[in-house]
């Protein structure tokens, strides 16, 4: 029988590559057989990201996803894609008194506009194949009512709706589109936001599976990049340890 | 960057506490209605009023408000 996860002779793109999830999605990808094109802003670390993964043929391109010049000359650059992995994102704990319209734009500006933006271009010059996959990786909070999470959490719900509207458009080329929504994952953003880690990793004890890891997304990745999810589109799958179990 | 304003806006973030008896030693994790909430919105207010962004260790580090404030110049 077919190894269904193969990504062999499949090209991804990973958005993000450069740190947490988006790093190890392409070392998984790439251990499958994918060739990966790797984007994020950090030049240094995605050559470190590049020099991880197996195999040949990759390639990185630096870009700021909010910058559209820089979105535009990637999409210049870039071959035919098999399968889009939109990992790049920020965090930031407002309280909604001290919201303003700048950190609104930047939050929607990096979590939803650039992706959307990305996508329609790679579709308008017709550099997605028939049969890729779309991954946007939303997050739990899109789901909840985390103090402090209003931008964020409201980014990530605007890529849920999205996810929905882009996979019955894209249908008719076979194109899926789904969105993963992970609970705490141990990554480097828990130790870039403005609130103390210690604050994520107590939250342990409320997932019976324990703080998610790289890795843990990583397998439904390849599930949703690969042809064994060929009849699923325009799903948000909840992947988070079985916290909202409780 | 005076002290008695840094109280003043630090006590503007509260909504139960009695802020008048607000002072630079006191010890703002003791009170009954601090929060990480309240954490947020003081790193919020400091950034408003100072242009200072607090990072969420100078915030583990501070005890008193006056530890806040002097953390705060710190980045003048
Ligand atoms: N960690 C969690 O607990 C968790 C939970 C649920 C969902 N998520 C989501 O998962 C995704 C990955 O998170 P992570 O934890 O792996 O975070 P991370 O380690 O901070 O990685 C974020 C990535 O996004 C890139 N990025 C940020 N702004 C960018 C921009 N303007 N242009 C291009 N690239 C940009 C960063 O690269 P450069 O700095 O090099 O540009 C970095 O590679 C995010 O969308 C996040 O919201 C995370």
């Amino acid at each position: 029988m077919d190894n269904l996860l193969s990504l062999q002779g499949k090209h991804i793109l990973v958005t993000g590559a450069s740190s947490g999830m988006g790093k190890v999605f392409a070392q998984m990808a790439a251990a499958q057989g994918a060739r990966v094109s790797l984007l994020a802003r950090n030049e240094e670390r995605l050559k470190v990201t590049l020099e991880s993964l197996e195999g040949e043929g990759h390639d990185f391109c630096t870009c700021d996803l909010t910058e559209d010049d820089q979105l535009t000359d990637i999409v210049n650059k870039i071959d035919q894609l098999d399968g889009i992995v939109l990992c790049a994102g920020i965090n930031d704990f407002v309280p909604v008194k001290f919201i303003k319209q700048e950190k609104i734009s930047k939050m929607f500006q990096t979590n939803y506009f650039s992706q959307l933006i990305l996508v329609q271009k790679l579709l308008k010059k017709k550099l997605i194949n028939k049969g890729a996959s779309i991954v946007f990786i939303s997050s739990i909070s899109s789901m909840l009512g985390v103090q402090g999470t209003l931008l964020y959490a409201s980014s990530k719900g605007a890529i849920n709706s999205a996810v929905r509207v882009l996979a019955s458009e894209l249908a008719n080329q076979r194109i899926r589109v789904n969105a993963i929504c992970p609970g705490i994952v141990k990554t480097e953003m828990l130790s870039g936001t403005n609130v103390d880690e210690d604050v994520f990793t107590k939250q342990e004890a409320l997932y019976p599976l324990g703080l998610g890891t790289p890795k843990d997304v990583g397998g439904a990745v390849l599930f949703h990049l690969s042809d064994a999810s060929r009849w699923l589109t325009g799903q948000c799958m909840i992947m988070d340890g079985g916290f909202t179990l409780n | 960057m005076e002290i008695k304003d840094f109280i003043d806006n630090f006590a503007s973030n509260f909504d139960e506490t009695d802020t008048d008896s607000f002072t630079p030693e006191t010890k703002f994790r003791d009170l009954d209605e601090w929060t990480s909430m309240l954490a947020l919105a003081t790193m919020a207010m400091v950034s408003e009023e100072y242009d200072v962004e607090l990072t969420a260790e100078e915030m583990r580090n501070a005890q008193t408000i006056e530890d806040l404030f002097n953390t705060t110049k710190s980045h003048l």
